[in-house]
This record gives structure tokens, C-alpha cells and sequence, in this order.
């Protein structure tokens, strides 16, 4: 009896003794988080740092570890701090890898400008192209030969002039190391070759009837494609005995590049790049001026909802996460968080997420089973839940192959789509339209068949990915409503990379090009392409080997037409096609990059309502033209 | 029998867990008679509605309504319309402005308000503030705008020739509609989750797919444990020897992983209730066989069952009769612990997407996946995940105190 008296109490102690150390720690950790003043947070960047320190300090040396977190403590009137784009410790800096993750490089239409440079810089939100090494550019008559006139105050890091040179050097590298970005346009280019020290000419590879193979292939690799240093080129292949496997994968620490921003300190919890005070872009030719940060950081996130804990906190500036029911941080909470539009979508939409139908498989290869899904998919539902309204719908923007950006609907006749639209929830339509084709439920297990066969499907995406999950999730809903089973398949993102390269999915999710130079075409090209279906891996698009003879001959004679009447003409016969057979559809518009700013720090981010800075495109200040927004930021207490 | 269960039924922590249990259950199978929402349908388009009663905005306008003579006054009006945020973004204005209000009251709107009118610009360019700050003061100017309007609502219709609008009515705010005589008004008591489904009824269907998984689990792991474990103490040898060493191979393995291996191999489609429901119990048998072995070794011993085997009773039938009514009530509450443990499992095994499929049937482990991936816990949409906490909780928690209850009645050492 003594004894359980005693457990009794000495149980109330502990429970008592738990109490307290979790109201204590909830107590530490609210203050330095509701606080928003830049005192606090300098502070919670020192308390971040010292805790880094002490989780490094078990697995390194500690005079290394030591030397390293001072590194890693930039003052926070200084630093830009990103969320939403490392997820995991730096693998190499080197543009030819196909690993590199720093930063996310890639060598897209709207590649990351901050290292490494582009020729040119293209602005999704009017479709211009500015020069940023390049000064400008200008094609032969019948397009074979692009002139390239170069920057002549642009240099390297290393103080070394940016010339004719390293553009010739840059791409000999990628073609001679078959490097996974830039080897893929020797399908359109042919050769570089410097005119004089700040001219270069790009030739064009020829077709059998003398025609360049695709032009608008080589306006995007002038946009895409980072410029490096020809004489560092030869010094790392020196080091790596000219071994094209490790030249790829060299780590490239010392890069020679002509970015303003060089890396700083890497670790497994913290990216940080800095200014580099000599950057050539400070010339009246180019901006004129350093970007304002002297730092940019990126504390590397265990997932989506840490990013969004400290964007709300204060600790991130740029966020470049989904966020479920943005607006509620600052009509609600109050937050000093805004985005580029203060209404729905609030983001920039120019991506179109899209549903991949296999069209090898029993029944997809049926136009009206595939429309059938499409019209009974409820998009109102996508939109408002699925994207948390952060999308435009159906019926502000009608489906075609554009994105919904004037630059690319001006190619569009949408008076002659109207009837072929479909607005979505149609279930009596989806229902009629399979019973017309004799797609019905023969066995009375609720299923329908074609060819004897249930149709039944897995609707793919990788797993986490929120917004893709639940999209599917609906059109799963849709299917069931009219006879078709379709359950959720989720794998980890490198499998489901697999199943749609290689065409083995039922029904995916994935987003053709999105907002470039060439991006109509290249989506076009996306949708209907039947040489990208010839492929046995194929990254490209046709990811459902969809073939019609017609589309895919507008598609590759669409780079040689010139008029805008003839380009509409096609685009409009297209995206006819496209509403018509449903080789895949839409499910919804996202914007390019979500981007959510906290301004307690920093402000002046790209708003569409701010005179200063609404041609800027909010592309997380780090891509493409977006990278012009690092020259407009303020800070918030000067 | 009635003597056993007159003690179990007066055995405090029974009563209590047996009486939450029955609580819960008798609610999830009296709900559906008084609604006929479907648990899967998604009724709000858009994500975490809260709850609340929500009144069709169509069939007020359109209803002739009643007029009481309460106007909402221009108080009341802004009082509703401007919260926390927007007073504190007009005090940050009047700071920015130079605009002196230590002269009025910061808590009276009204007051506000006036000093707001006489000095708001929407001009921002002499304000040096942050983008939010400006995006800010134009909604509050918006706010007070709408807030003093007091023409009231126009209503009108297109005329279908002229394609011009044409007023058909006006509302003004001394029309009030009885909320008792519209029949477009749909309560969600737990308000929506991510995809606009009814909480409440999700719940409630969520409970019972739950129970079901949990029991059918349970059932299985009991029957392998027990069989298992009668057949290893009562025969021993051999027989005990290598039904040891399979139940010490499962416990090695941590059962977890097992079933994260079987549940990703059978495949999203194949996972119904059933499924996942097998694939728990098949994974959770080892600690209930390693007890009844033990204790079916404890007994086989004793004088009766020796004189069982004098008399030349077969094995099953001293098994059935002569060892298991003395287990019997050490099975109930492994039972009860297997099928608290299965909807547990169930819990995360849904949460790792590897549970039934979103579409055909709500779990309480799928509830919590769709609010924890849409940020339920970050952005307050408390009714989504808690009640399913909740009532993960009291189930488990009321199995467990029933089976302690079973315990203090049926465990010797424990007995007052």
C-alpha cells in the first residue's frame, strides 16, 4: 500500500516535471517567433545558427564546424532568405552535371540567373527577351544563322573578359561531354563559331531540304543555356584527365561564372551564396547597379510545412512553396505577407498541369473514354479545393494549348473552340457519350467494358506532391461517377519519372513547358509530337503516345511559318484537335513559381500593383528576368 | 455468468471505458437516420469551410422577408466589417501619414472611421511602407466604403430582348428573413475538409470503416495468437519449439515494417477495408501467442487437466474444456488491446497513403493525411484533424480502460 502511495506521487512529480518543460519550451519558442522586428529575428538566425552548430559538431571536426558557423551567420539586414527550393545538401555547381541541385539550376526558358548566366533573359509576363550577356541577336533570311553580339563589359568572377570564346567553349563542352542539358539541342545546332572577340554566330543543323531543323530550339537555348568560363573549362578537364564522366560530375567549388552571387557556405542544413562587389553587371550597359542583398540564403526545410512556419515567422523572405489558403496570412493572421496579386489567383499563372492519358492501353485508345473523364472531372472542384483557388478557372480562361498569357492567346481563334469546350461535371454528358459509343456495364459489377475488359485505371503522380495528389484524387471521384474505376497511385517521384518516360501509366499528371520563348510551340509539341513518342525514354512529351498524323505535321511545320495569321491558323487547328480527341487535358493553371513574400525585412518584391516593379516577373527573384528583383528590394527599416 | 458479469459491469474503469464505447458507436450508427449527406460527396468548393449554418444567399434575396423595425446601424455595419487587422493597419496609416489620433478612442471604429475618411489618399508615393502595408489600406478603404454605403442592395435582372439590367427589387436593412421559413440552409457542424466534404458525416462513416478494420484486424490476430499459442504450450516439444522461434522471427521484425511491405505490395486498388484489415491482424499475432503460450504452459500441469488425461480425453477436447474457459478472459482483453491497436495501425498506415483508397471510403487515418497535407495545423482549420484526434482517442482510450477494468476483475493479483 506504501508503495503505491509512493508511485502515486512520485508519478504526479513526473508528469508535473513534463508539464513544465513543454510549457517552457512552447514559451521560448513563441517569443521568438510572434516577434516580427528585426532584432528578434537577427537574434532567431543566431539561435538557428548555433543550433546547426551543434548538430554539425557531432559528425565533423569541431575547429572546422567553428570556423564554419561564423560563416554561416550573416546579418540578417543583409540576407535574403528562400524557402521551397534546396531540399537537400548541395551535390556540385557544375551546369553540364545532371545532378546538380544546387539552387535548382536548371537550364530551362527561365533558368536560375544568380551564378551563372544566359545569353539573354526572357520575360514571361510580356514575352520579351533583353540581353544579359548576349546584347542582342538577330537571324539570317531564312533562318539558318543566328548572330550573337555580346556584352563587351561583361567578365567572370575570376576578372577574366566574357567573350565569343567562352560561348563557343561552353557549348563544345556540353557536346563533347554529352552533358544532359546541353547535349540535347545538337538535334537543332550545329555548330558555334566566333565571328570576332563579341560576335558569334550559332549555325543551325539542316534538314534534307537545307531548312533548319527547329529555330525556335536555338531562341531557346540562348535563354536556357548558363555561359561558362572557356579557360576554367580547360581547367577542370585537365584535372579530371579529360574523362567526360568526371568532368560532368566535377563539384566545380571554385567556378569561375559571371553571376553576381557566388557560393559562400554549403552544409546539409543551410545554402548561402554572396555578392560577388565586382560583378560586371554593375555597368551602366547592364543594370547599373549590385543587387541590394549582400547575401542570399536558403535554410534547407524538412518539408513544405517548416518552409511555411518560418515564411509566417518571419525567418524565410521568399517562399517558393503551395501554400493552402494563402490570403488567410494576411487577412487573417495579419501577416505582413504578400503576393503578386492581392486577389485569386494571387500568383502568376503560366504552367497548365496536365492529365496524360496512355492511349496504348484498353479503352484510353477510345476517344470517348478519354473525353468521357475529361468531361465529368469537376474542375470548379480542382480549382477552389485542389489549388486552394490559386488558379484561374475554365471559364475565365478556355482550354487550348496556350497558357493563359496574351503573348501566347493572341494565336488563338477561340471564337471557332466555343463549342468544342468543356466546362467539366458533365456526368449525364460523360455518361451519354460513353453509352453512344457502346462503352457500357455488360457484367453489372458497376464497371464498364471495352473489348471485354473492365475499365479500370491508376491515376499516377508522385507522392507529397499536395495539389497533384488531390487533383487526382477528384478526377478518381469523376470516374466512379460514370462506370470508370479509377483508384490513386502515389509512388515516390523517381518511379513515377520511370512509368511516364517510359509510358508505362494509365493516367498521369505532369506540366509540359510552361511560360518560355518557344513555350506555344514546345507545349504543342508536348501534345502531339509523334517523334517524342518514338522514344524509349522520353522526357519531352506525347507521354501517352498519342498519334495523329495531322497534328504532328502542323507541329513540325509550325518553326517555318513566319505570319502571325498562318501561326494562329495552326495553333487554333491544334488546339481543335485538342478539345476534340482529348489526347490529355489540363486540369488546371498554376503559376510558373508559387511565390509568397514576407516583408518584415525586405520589401518591394514584384507586385503587379506596384508601379516600380509589375514588369518584373515574381519568379522567386531568382529566375530569368525575375532575377531583376533583387536590384528593386528595400529594406524595411533603414 | 451473470455473478462474472455483475463484476465486471461494477468494475469503475470498465463502466467508464464500456460507456464511452458504447457512446461513440451508438452515435455513428443513430447519425446517418438524421442526415443524408454522403460522407464522400464534396459539397464546399474550396478547402476547410468552418463550421457553422450556412443559409442560401439566392433564396434570401429572393425572399420576401419581414421588416423589423432594428436597422443595422452605421455602427454596427463597421464594426462587423473592419476586425483587428484593418484597425491596426489604419493606426499604422495614421502613423505613416503623420496623422495625430491620440485626440480619439483606438477601440471606437466609428471614431476611426471619420479620422480615416478625412485623411485617406490612395496615393501611396510619399508613404515609404512594404507593399503589404499598401495592398492593406486599400482593402480598408474598400471596407469603409462598402461599411457606409447605406442606399442598401439594388437587385436586378437582364432583360433578355435589350440585354440591359433592370431593377426588380431593392433589399435595405430593415428586411430580415426568418432563417426557420428557407429551406436552402445546410449545417456543417464540423464544417468541410480539404476536398469540401462534410467532417461530420466523414467522421462519423470514418468511425465505423475504422471499428470495422480495428475489429476484423483484431479477430484475426487473436484467432492466429491464440491458436498458435495453445498449440505451443499444450504440446511443447517440437511443435512449441518452432512456433517459437516463427512468433520470435515476427517479433524481431519490427510489425510496422511488415506492414508498410504487404500494404505497398498489394497495391492501391486491391486496399479496401477488408484488405487492410487482414493485413493488420496478419502482422499482429506474435504478442498475444507468446502470452497464451505461457500461460497454457502455467496450466497444462495442474492436477485437472492431468486427470483429464488420466481419463483419456483427447487433446482437443482437453484444450476447449479444460484450458481455455481458464484463459478465456485473458483472450477478451487481448482482443480488445489487438483491435485498439488495429485502428491505430489502420491511423498510420493511412497516414503514409497506404490505407484504403480517398475515393471509396473515409478513414480516420485518410482525414488526418488530407488535413496534414493541406496545412490544416498551420492555417487553423482546427475542425478538420481534432475531432478526428479525438475520436481515435476515445476509442482507443476506452478500450483500454475497459480492458484494465477486465483486468482488475480477472487478474487475481490485482483484486482489492
Amino acid at each position: 500500500m506504501k508503495n503505491r502511495k509512493m508511485n502515486k506521487i512520485i508519478s504526479v512529480i513526473a508528469v508535473a516535471a513534463m508539464a513544465m518543460s513543454m510549457v517552457a519550451g512552447c514559451g521560448s519558442s513563441s517569443s521568438s517567433t510572434a516577434s516580427t522586428d528585426t532584432k528578434a529575428e537577427t537574434e532567431a538566425a543566431a539561435d538557428e545558427t548555433t543550433e546547426e552548430a551543434t548538430e554539425a559538431a557531432d559528425t565533423e571536426a569541431a575547429a572546422d564546424e567553428t570556423a564554419s558557423s561564423d560563416e554561416a551567420a550573416t546579418p540578417r539586414n543583409e540576407t535574403v532568405y528562400f524557402a521551397g527550393q534546396q531540399w537537400g545538401a548541395v551535390n556540385n555547381y557544375n551546369p553540364m552535371s545532371s545532378n546538380s541541385n544546387c539552387w535548382a539550376m536548371s537550364q530551362a526558358g527561365n533558368c536560375r540567373e544568380m551564378m551563372y548566366e544566359s545569353l539573354f533573359m526572357y520575360n514571361c509576363l510580356d514575352g520579351s527577351v533583353s540581353g544579359l550577356l548576349g546584347d542582342s541577336y538577330s537571324w539570317n533570311d531564312d533562318k539558318t544563322v543566328m548572330t550573337v553580339t555580346l556584352k563587351q563589359d561583361a567578365h567572370f568572377s575570376d576578372g577574366s573578359a566574357f567573350n565569343s570564346a567562352d560561348v563557343v567553349a561552353t557549348w563544345n563542352a556540353h557536346k563533347e561531354y554529352n552533358s544532359p542539358t546541353g547535349a540535347s539541342y545538337t538535334l537543332y545546332i550545329d555548330s558555334i563559331e566566333a565571328v570576332d572577340d563579341y560576335t558569334v554566330n550559332i549555325n543551325a543543323l539542316l534538314d534534307d531540304q537545307g531548312r533548319a531543323v527547329n529555330p525556335l530550339q536555338i531562341e531557346t537555348y540562348i535563354t536556357a543555356i548558363f555561359q561558362m568560363s572557356d579557360e576554367y573549362l580547360q581547367v577542370v578537364a585537365d584535372r579530371n584527365n579529360g574523362d567526360a564522366d568526371a568532368i560532368k560530375e566535377d563539384r566545380m567549388e571554385d567556378a569561375v561564372h559571371s553571376g553576381p552571387y557566388s557560393p559562400y557556405y554549403a552544409s546539409e542544413q543551410k545554402l548561402i551564396f554572396v555578392r560577388d562587389d565586382n560583378y560586371w553587371g554593375q555597368s551602366d550597359s547592364m543594370w547599373g547597379s549590385l543587387p541590394v542583398p549582400k547575401y542570399l540564403a536558403h535554410v534547407i526545410y524538412k518539408d513544405n510545412a517548416a518552409g511555411q512556419t518560418a515564411l509566417q515567422a518571419g525567418e524565410v523572405d521568399a517562399c517558393q512553396q503551395f501554400i493552402t489558403d494563402v490570403q488567410k496570412l494576411w487577412l487573417e493572421d495579419g501577416l505582413s505577407i504578400s503576393t503578386w496579386l492581392d486577389e485569386a489567383p494571387y500568383g502568376l499563372c503560366l504552367s497548365m498541369p496536365t492529365i496524360w492519358f496512355n492511349c496504348e492501353r484498353n479503352g484510353l485508345d477510345q476517344t470517348a473514354v478519354r473525353k468521357a473523364i475529361a468531361m465529368a472531372t469537376d474542375f470548379s472542384q480542382i480549382a477552389a479545393s485542389a489549388m486552394s483557388g490559386q488558379t484561374y478557372t475554365f471559364d475565365e480562361m478556355p482550354r487550348c494549348v496556350a497558357n493563359p498569357t496574351d503573348a501566347e492567346r493572341k494565336y488563338i481563334d477561340f471564337d471557332q473552340l466555343t463549342d468544342l469546350q468543356f466546362s467539366g461535371n458533365d456526368v449525364d454528358g460523360a455518361i451519354a457519350l460513353l453509352d453512344e459509343a457502346g462503352i457500357v456495364d455488360t457484367d453489372g459489377d458497376g464497371i464498364r467494358e471495352y473489348n471485354g475488359e473492365n475499365l479500370k485505371y491508376q491515376a499516377e503522380c508522385p507522392s507529397g506532391w499536395s495539389d497533384w495528389n488531390a487533383t487526382l484524387e477528384i478526377i478518381a471521384a469523376a470516374g466512379q461517377k460514370i462506370g470508370i474505376d479509377i483508384t490513386t497511385y502515389f509512388p515516390e517521384a523517381a518511379s513515377f519519372y520511370d512509368d511516364l518516360t517510359t509510358c508505362n501509366f494509365d493516367i498521369g499528371m505532369w506540366t509540359p513547358t510552361g511560360a518560355e520563348i518557344s513555350g506555344l510551340w514546345a507545349r504543342s509539341a508536348a501534345y502531339f509530337s509523334e517523334d517524342y513518342a518514338a522514344l524509349e525514354v522520353n522526357w519531352s512529351g506525347n507521354f501517352g503516345h498519342y498519334m495523329n498524323d495531322e497534328a504532328d505535321a502542323l507541329v513540325k511545320s509550325i518553326p517555318y511559318m513566319t505570319s502571325d495569321e498562318e501561326l494562329k491558323e495552326a495553333y487554333t487547328t491544334l488546339s481543335k484537335i485538342y478539345l476534340e480527341e482529348v489526347p490529355s487535358f489540363s486540369a488546371m493553371y498554376r503559376p510558373q513559381a508559387f511565390f509568397a513574400a514576407n516583408e518584415s525585412v525586405w520589401t518591394n518584391y514584384p507586385a503587379q500593383s506596384n508601379s516600380e516593379t509589375c514588369n518584373i516577373p515574381p519568379l522567386v527573384l531568382t529566375d530569368g528576368a525575375g532575377i531583376e528583383a533583387l536590384y528593386h528590394l528595400q529594406l524595411v527599416e533603414e | 455468468m451473470k455473478n462474472t458479469l455483475n463484476q465486471v459491469f461494477h468494475a469503475p474503469k470498465f463502466l467508464i471505458g464500456f460507456i464511452i464505447f458504447v457512446g461513440l458507436m451508438g452515435f455513428c450508427l443513430i447519425y446517418p437516420f438524421f442526415t443524408d449527406k454522403d460522407p464522400l460527396e464534396m459539397y464546399g468548393n474550396g478547402n476547410f469551410f468552418p463550421p457553422g449554418t450556412y443559409v442560401n444567399q439566392e433564396e434570401v434575396t429572393l425572399d420576401s422577408g419581414y421588416t423589423l423595425n432594428i436597422e443595422r446601424s452605421a455602427a454596427t455595419k463597421i464594426a462587423s466589417a473592419l476586425g483587428d487587422n484593418e484597425v491596426k493597419g489604419m493606426l499604422t496609416y495614421f502613423d505613416l501619414t503623420g496623422v495625430d489620433y491620440s485626440e480619439i478612442d483606438t477601440t471606437d471604429k466609428v471614431a476611426l472611421v471619420e479620422l480615416w475618411e478625412a485623411n485617406y489618399s490612395d496615393d501611396y508615393s510619399n508613404i515609404k511602407t512594404t507593399t503589404s502595408n499598401k495592398k492593406l489600406f486599400t482593402r480598408i478603404q474598400k471596407l469603409v466604403v462598402e461599411a457606409q454605403k447605406d442606399q442598401g442592395v439594388i437587385i436586378a435582372e437582364k432583360n433578355e430582348e435589350t440585354g440591359e439590367l433592370e431593377q426588380t427589387d431593392k433589399l435595405v436593412g430593415t428586411e430580415y428573413s426568418n432563417v426557420n421559413k428557407l429551406s436552402s440552409v445546410i449545417t456543417f457542424v464540423l464544417g468541410t475538409d480539404n476536398f469540401g466534404r462534410d467532417v461530420l458525416t466523414e467522421l462519423v462513416s470514418a468511425t465505423k470503416a475504422s471499428f470495422r478494420i480495428g475489429l476484423l484486424a483484431g479477430c484475426i490476430a487473436t484467432t492466429i495468437g491464440l491458436l498458435l499459442g495453445l498449440l505451443a504450450g499444450y504440446v511443447g516439444g517440437v511443435v512449441d519449439n518452432i512456433i517459437t522461434f516463427v512468433t520470435n522471427l515476427f517479433t524481431v521484425i519490427p510489425s510496422f515494417v511488415i506492414l508498410i511491405l504487404i500494404s505497398y505490395s498489394v497495391g492501391d486498388s486491391a486496399r479496401g477495408i477488408m484488405v487492410v484489415g487482414i493485413i493488420i491482424g496478419c502482422t499482429s499475432w506474435p504478442w498475444t501467442t507468446r502470452s497464451v503460450r505461457s500461460q497454457v504452459i502455467s496450466l497444462r500441469n495442474r492436477d485437472h487437466v492431468n486427470l483429464s488425461k488420466l481419463s483419456g480425453h483427447s487433446m482437443m477436447r482437453i484444450i476447449l474444456t479444460d484450458i481455455l474457459p481458464y484463459i478465456a478472459s485473458y483472450v477478451v482483453m487481448a482482443l480488445i488491446l489487438q483491435i485498439s491497436s488495429g485502428i491505430l495501425a489502420e491511423a498510420q498506415l493511412s497516414m503514409i497513403g497506404l490505407g484504403p483508397a480517398t475515393t471509396k471510403q473515409a478513414t480516420l487515418g485518410l482525414m488526418m493525411q488530407w488535413a496534414t497535407t493541406y496545412f490544416a495545423h498551420l492555417n487553423g482549420s482546427w475542425w478538420s484533424y481534432f475531432p478526428v484526434v479525438i475520436t481515435i482517442a476515445l476509442m482507443t482510450f476506452s478500450m483500454n480502460l475497459m480492458n484494465q477494468g477486465l483486468d482488475q476483475v480477472f487478474n487475481p493479483q490485482l483484486r482489492d
